[in-house]
C-alpha cells in the first residue's frame, strides 16, 4: 500500500517521463519530476522522496553539487540518492548500477530493467 | 732618279721624299742628306709627288710651298686625304719666313718646317729629329700593337662583353663577348651608333657617361637579341680621358645568364628548404593535432552527453511501450531493430570517450578470431539488410594474445561501419587472420612507424570490401581525427583515428589501401605475444578462444 517516493532530477524533461512512465508503471512508485537542478533541493523538501535520481550533467547546477546540498541539510540527508550519467560508460558501471567512491552511478542509456533493479536494491531494505 | 730610290726602299731605312720644282733646291737637299742612312727619293711636281708617295709610302716628306700648278698645301691636303699616304710624315720647305704659312702647314698635318734658304746641317738635323721621332712612332706604334694584341686577347677572353666608343659613342671594338651578348657580330657593331640599340637604358647610361664623364652602372638589363629571348645584364659605363680630353668610353657588359643558372640553382635549393621547411610545419600540424585530441575529452564528454539522453529516452520509451502494449510478431522485430541501432549508438559514443579518456587497456588472453566472430555478430543484422556477404578465412592456427577485447571489438565495428558504408549496397565483406613472416611489401606507413621488419612473424588480420576504394589524395588523411567524406551528421571522421589509438595501443599497426581489384582493404599486424613461442608449440587452438 505505501508507495515508495521517488524524485528525478535531469533536465531532460522526456528522461524524466520515460523514467517516470516505466517505474509508475510498475504501480510500486510514487514519481515526481524536476527538471532544473536549482530547484532539486526544494522539491525534495517538498515531496520528501525515499530516493533522487540526479543527473550529474544540467547547465544549471550539477547533480553533484545538489548531492553535496542534500548532504548538508538535516532533514534530507538521510535520503538515497543515484547518479545519472552520459559520461560514464557501460562497461565501468556493468549492468545496472556502479558504485564510485560510494556513489551510485547509472549510465545512460538506462534500461527499465536496469532501473528497476537499480532501485530495487536502494530501496529494499 | 726617284724610280730608282724608290725601288731601294727598305723596312727599316727612313724613306724621304724630296719635293721641288726647283732642281738646284732638290740638290742642296740632296747633299745635305745623302750619305746618312736614309732612302731618298725625288719628285719635281706636285702631281708626281702624289704619285710617289703613294707607291712608295715615304716616312718623310720635304715639301716646297712655292710650286707651279700644285702648291705645297694643296699635295699635303690631298697626301693627308688618302689613306694610303696620310701616315706619311711631310715638312714643309719655306722660303716665307711666314707665320700664317706655317700656321697653314701645321692646320694640314705637316709636322714642321724648313725655312729657304736651306742650311744643309739645319735640313739634316730636322730630318734626323723627325726620323727618331718616326721610329720611335714606330716602335711605339709597335709596342701598342703587341699591347693591343695582350689587350685582345685579355678582351677576347673575357667573360664580360666590351663595348670601346668614342667620344660620339659610336663603336671602335667590339670583344667576342660583347658580340655574343649583344647577339651581333663585330663587323656589323663596328661604326654603328649606341643609339640604335635597344633598350633605352643602354643608351642613357652611354649618354650620360660621356656627358657626365663619370662611371654608369646599371643593374639588371635585359638585352634584346634578334630572334632570340632577351638576356639579363649588368651595365657598367666607364668615359676615356687622355689628359682632360674625353676619348670616348667603355661599355662592360655582364651576362647575368650564367649567374641566373646560378641563382636557379639556389633557387632549388631554397625550394628543398622550403620543402622541408613545409614538412617541419606538417609535423607541427601533427602536433596540434595531437594537441587538439586532448579537447577530444571535453568535446566527446558534450558529445556523449547529448548523445546519451536522447538514446535514453528512447531505450526507456520502447522499453515502456515493450511493456505495456501487446506486441504481434512483426512489432516485436521493430522492437528489436530499435534496440539494435540504440545499442550501436552507444557502442559508437562509449568509443568516442573512451579513446578521448586513453584509459589503460583492460588485457585478457584472447582469441583474435573470437573479437571478429564477436564484431561480426554486431553487424549481422546489418550486413543482411544491406545485402552485404561476408567472407572469412580465419586461421586456426593464430596464436592468442593480449587484448582489450571491447576495445578490439570497436575496432572491427569501425572497419565494419566504413566498409558498410563503402559499399553501400550489395557487396563482399572479406575478413581474413593467418600468421605470416611479413615482406617489405607486406609494411604499410604505420607497420614501418610501428616498428615491424621484414622478416618479422606476426599476426594479420584483412578486412575487405568491394566498395570504391578510397581516393588517392584521402590516403594519408583517413586516419586524421575528424577526416571524412560522410556528409554532415553522417561521420564524425573519428572512426579510424579511435581504430588506430586503439590499434596501437596494443603494439599493432593499421594500414588502408587499395585493392588492386578495387575496393578497399585494411590491414592490421600485431605482434604473437611475449610467450607465444609456447602458443605456437599447441598444434591447434580453439577458434573461439577461451
Ligand atoms: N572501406 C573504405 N572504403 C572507402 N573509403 C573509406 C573506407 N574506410 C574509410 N574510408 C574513408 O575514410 C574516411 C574516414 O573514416 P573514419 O572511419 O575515420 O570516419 P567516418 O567513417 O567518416 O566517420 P565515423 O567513423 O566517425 O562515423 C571516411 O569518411 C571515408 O571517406
Ligand atoms: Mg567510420
Amino acid at each position: 500500500m505505501s508507495q515508495k517516493k521517488i524524485l528525478l532530477v535531469d533536465d531532460e524533461q522526456a528522461l524524466t517521463r520515460m523514467m517516470r512512465l516505466n517505474l509508475e508503471q510498475t504501480g510500486r512508485y510514487e514519481v515526481r519530476e524536476e527538471n532544473r537542478g536549482a530547484n532539486a533541493v526544494r522539491a525534495a523538501r517538498e515531496f520528501m522522496p525515499d530516493l533522487i535520481f540526479l543527473d550529474v550533467m544540467m547547465p544549471d547546477m550539477g547533480g553533484d553539487e545538489v548531492a553535496e546540498q542534500l548532504k548538508e541539510d538535516p532533514t534530507l540527508k538521510h535520503i538515497r540518492y543515484a547518479f545519472l550519467t552520459a559520461i560514464i560508460t557501460k562497461r565501468e558501471t556493468g549492468t545496472g548500477a556502479a558504485e564510485i567512491s560510494g556513489e551510485t552511478f547509472l549510465a545512460k542509456p538506462v534500461k527499465r530493467e536496469e532501473l528497476l533493479a537499480v532501485v530495487e536494491e536502494l530501496l529494499g531494505d | 732618279m726617284t724610280e730608282d730610290a724608290a725601288k731601294h726602299e727598305g723596312e727599316r731605312t727612313p724613306s724621304i721624299l724630296m719635293v721641288d720644282d726647283i732642281p738646284a733646291n732638290l740638290r742642296i737637299l740632296y747633299e745635305s742628306l745623302k750619305g746618312r742612312d736614309y732612302r731618298l727619293l725625288i719628285a719635281n711636281s706636285g702631281a708626281q709627288a702624289l704619285e710617289v708617295a703613294k707607291r712608295a709610302s715615304p716616312d718623310l716628306i720635304l715639301l716646297d710651298i712655292m710650286m707651279p700648278d700644285m702648291d705645297g698645301f694643296e699635295v699635303c691636303r690631298r697626301l693627308k686625304a688618302d689613306p694610303e699616304t696620310k701616315d706619311s710624315a711631310v715638312i714643309f720647305l719655306s722660303a716665307l719666313d711666314d707665320a700664317a704659312d706655317k700656321i697653314r702647314g701645321l692646320e694640314l698635318g705637316a709636322v714642321d718646317y724648313v725655312s729657304k734658304p736651306f742650311n744643309p746641317d739645319e735640313v739634316a738635323a730636322r730630318v734626323d729629329t723627325h726620323c727618331k721621332i718616326l721610329l720611335l712612332e714606330r716602335e711605339l706604334a709597335n709596342r701598342n700593337r703587341q699591347l693591343e694584341l695582350v689587350r685582345d686577347r685579355i678582351l677576347n677572353s673575357m667573360a664580360e662583353g666590351v663595348v670601346g666608343v668614342d667620344a660620339d659613342a659610336r663603336v671602335r671594338f667590339v670583344n667576342p663577348a660583347a658580340e655574343r651578348i649583344l647577339g651581333a657580330d663585330a663587323q656589323h657593331l663596328l661604326g654603328r651608333r649606341l643609339e640604335d640599340w635597344e633598350p633605352e637604358q643602354l643608351k642613357r647610361a652611354i649618354t650620360r657617361a660621356l656627358a657626365e664623364r663619370r662611371e654608369i652602372v646599371v643593374d639588371g638589363l635585359s638585352l634584346p637579341r634578334a630572334g632570340r629571348e632577351h638576356l639579363p645584364a649588368d651595365l657598367r659605363v666607364a668615359p676615356v680621358c687622355a689628359s682632360d680630353r674625353l676619348e670616348g668610353a667603355v661599355v662592360v657588359l655582364r651576362d647575368l645568364s650564367d649567374r641566373r643558372r646560378v641563382e636557379a640553382k639556389l633557387d632549388r635549393t631554397s625550394d628543398e628548404l622550403r620543402q622541408s621547411h613545409r614538412e617541419l610545419k606538417e609535423a607541427q600540424m601533427q602536433l596540434i593535432q595531437a594537441a587538439k585530441l586532448e579537447s577530444v575529452g571535453r568535446l566527446a564528454a558534450g558529445v556523449a552527453h547529448e548523445v546519451k539522453n536522447p538514446l535514453a529516452i528512447v531505450q526507456l520509451g520502447l522499453d515502456y511501450l515493450a511493456q505495456v502494449v501487446e506486441l504481434d510478431g512483426t512489432s516485436i522485430e521493430v522492437v528489436n531493430d530499435m534496440q539494435h541501432a540504440i545499442s550501436r549508438a552507444d557502442t559508437v559514443v562509449r568509443g568516442l570517450v573512451d579513446f578521448s579518456r586513453e584509459r589503460d587497456l583492460d588485457l585478457k588472453p584472447y582469441s583474435m578470431n573470437r573479437i571478429l566472430a564477436d564484431s561480426l555478430q554486431l553487424v549481422r543484422y546489418e550486413l543482411v539488410q544491406r545485402q552485404i556477404a561476408v567472407e572469412t578465412a580465419l586461421s586456426e592456427t593464430v596464436p592468442s594474445r593480449m587484448y582489450d577485447p571491447d576495445k578490439m571489438q570497436q575496432v572491427f565495428l569501425n572497419l565494419f561501419m566504413n566498409a558498410m558504408h563503402a559499399m553501400d549496397r550489395v557487396g563482399t565483406l572479406t575478413v581474413a587472420t593467418e600468421t605470416i613472416v611479413v615482406a617489405q611489401d607486406d609494411l604499410g606507413t604505420h607497420a614501418k612507424q610501428v616498428g615491424f621488419l621484414p622478416g618479422d612473424r606476426l599476426i594479420r588480420v584483412r578486412v575487405e570490401d568491394t566498395g570504391p576504394g578510397i581516393q588517392p589524395q584521402d590516403l594519408e588523411r583517413l586516419f586524421d581525427p575528424y577526416f571524412t567524406t560522410k556528409r554532415q551528421g553522417e561521420g564524425s571522421g573519428l572512426g579510424l583515428s579511435v581504430t588506430r589509438n586503439i590499434v596501437t595501443l596494443h603494439g599493432g599497426s593499421i594500414d588502408l589501401e587499395n585493392r588492386p581489384g578495387g575496393g578497399a582493404r585494411a590491414v592490421l599486424l600485431f605482434r604473437p605475444a611475449q610467450d607465444s613461442a609456447k602458443e605456437r608449440d599447441e598444434p591447434k587452438e580453439d577458434p573461439a578462444g577461451r
